[in-house]
């Protein structure tokens, strides 16, 4: 799962590889709020999560969404 | 009235002809058209335009900054960067506060509406992005530019349809003599050549259907005109009083000496038969330049080439400027450019004016008698002292322009 929204954040948003780490925030990362809703819909569309722009927020870290999303990735 | 000049201190261009100036500039002096078959419109009624090719936003603002923007506000960008440099400021050390940004555009952003509509219809609401309105709102324009240059002065986006980038001009130039501005980064920028608004022009037949000959479609003044051809693309011009420029010793292209808006009060779409708005819009030109009629040179006609629209706008202009001037029309390399359209042929008679050369009207193969004025049919070696560039949009409404040589 970290590897896959990476990949996300890396391909769609262009952050840089390097400074995608368990520890970083996606403030850090440099996502304004419109880029978080974005987030959350590619999630959703691409590994079937289903966070919101607020849970992404309030998981802080990367490593804590990493884990958010596997608890909410929906059955299907 | 005499008031203040304008100069004109920085040109940006993206357009069909070319993704600079001197590119755009070298194309339209050589007549040759832009038009062609457009595969983003296959299967429409009319899928001929002028596209700009090989544009690379990516690579000129970074992929993240342009992938928060329509391709209204990318061409706008870019052409902006390249008009500063031309004019040598520097946005780290001018004070921002005088800075000010008035652009033109008719429609928005549509592509990023109609892609975003086909998410609404096919997966809900809770798919749209979130994105949809700073893309696609007119407004964005002028914000994105002020946001880049830290430029915190008046910030807007005027609309008058295909009037709209010389509407701004003019509103620019009034910023810098009322010495609200100090700087005044202005122009035009359109990318409304999608499957629905071309949908939307064919209904109303105001497109050229010359689809076996699409390099022949655009031919302003030509006998054979049947509509316009749609593009897309930017013109960025930036403004200074011209003490100022002459103060900081910049190379100063040319000076805006008047600006002037009417409306024909006539029809939405219509332009009066006669001409009467845009006479009234030359009319009050000439006044604010302090000009006669018979001064005037040379005329960047809005000649779009469709039948109606050509003659009325010629017949105006004989009524009020005589047989002096020598008209042209580069949309038939062009395309419409719509909102932008005003702003890259200012751009242009800025060139014409600085360079002393008229550049000709593509594809006016077999004028149209009734056009009393002559039309540029090849590329005129000429001084001009004083030259006109009028725009008429939709809506009834028009503007036009004064450039005379620095």
């Amino acid at each position: 799962m970290f590897q896959q929204i990476t990949d996300i954040l890396v391909g769609k948003f262009h952050v840089d590889p390097a400074a995608v780490t368990p520890d970083v925030t996606l403030t850090d990362l440099e996502l304004d709020s419109l880029d978080i809703v974005e987030l959350g819909l590619t999630m959703q569309q691409e590994l079937g999560t289903t966070l919101t722009d607020d849970d992404l927020v309030n998981a802080g870290s990367l490593g804590a969404i990493v884990e958010l999303a596997g608890q909410r990735v929906t059955a299907s | 009235m005499a008031v203040h000049r304008i100069a004109v201190t920085g040109l940006g261009l993206v357009t069909p002809a070319g993704l600079d100036t001197g590119t755009t500039w070298a194309r339209v002096l050589a007549a040759e058209p832009t038009a062609a078959h457009d595969p983003a419109l296959a299967g429409g009624p009319v899928p001929l335009s002028c596209r700009v090719s090989g544009f690379d936003p990516a690579s000129a603002l970074g992929a993240r900054t342009a992938d928060r923007m329509d391709r209204f506000t990318q061409f706008a960008m870019v052409a902006v960067l390249e008009a500063l440099a031309d004019a040598g400021l520097d946005p780290r050390s001018w004070d921002g506060t005088r800075v000010g940004v008035v652009l033109g555009c008719a429609d928005g952003g549509p592509g990023t509406v109609e892609s975003q509509q086909r998410l609404l219809l096919e997966r809900g609401p809770g798919q749209v992005s979130p994105l949809l309105l700073p893309m696609q709102l007119p407004n964005m324009l002028a914000g994105q530019v002020s946001i880049r240059l830290g430029a915190t002065g008046p910030s807007m986006v005027v609309s008058t349809a295909c009037a709209s980038g010389t509407t701004a001009i003019a509103l620019a130039c009034d910023l810098l003599r009322l010495d609200r501005c100090d700087i005044v980064i202005t122009g035009g920028s359109e990318a409304m050549v999608t499957p629905l608004v071309m949908a939307g022009f064919a209904q109303m037949k105001a497109l050229s259907r010359r689809l076996g000959e699409p390099r022949r479609a655009s031919r302003p003044f030509d006998a054979d005109r049947d509509g316009f051809v749609a593009g897309e693309g930017a013109g960025i011009l930036v403004l200074e009083r011209h003490a100022d420029a002459t103060a900081r010793r910049a190379r100063v292209r040319a000076t805006v000496d008047g600006g002037a808006h009417s409306a024909d009060a006539h029809h939405v779409t219509a332009p009066d038969p006669e001409g009467r708005g845009v006479e009234r819009a030359v009319r009050a030109v000439l006044a604010e330049a302090g000009a006669d009629g018979a001064e005037v040179d040379h005329v960047n006609a809005h000649a779009t080439s469709t039948p109606q629209g050509d003659l009325a706008e010629a017949r105006a202009l004989h009524r009020v400027l005589g047989d002096r001037p020598l008209l042209t029309s580069t949309k038939g390399v062009t395309g419409h450019l719509f909102g932008a359209a005003g702003a890259v042929e200012a751009a242009l008679t800025v060139l014409t004016v600085q360079h002393g050369v008229v550049p000709p009207t593509a594809n006016l193969e077999n004028p149209d008698p009734r056009v009393e004025l002559e039309v540029a049919a090849k590329l005129v070696e000429t001084r001009i002292g004083l030259a006109l560039s009028v725009s008429v949009g939709f809506g009834g409404q028009n503007a036009v322009v004064a450039i005379r040589p620095a």
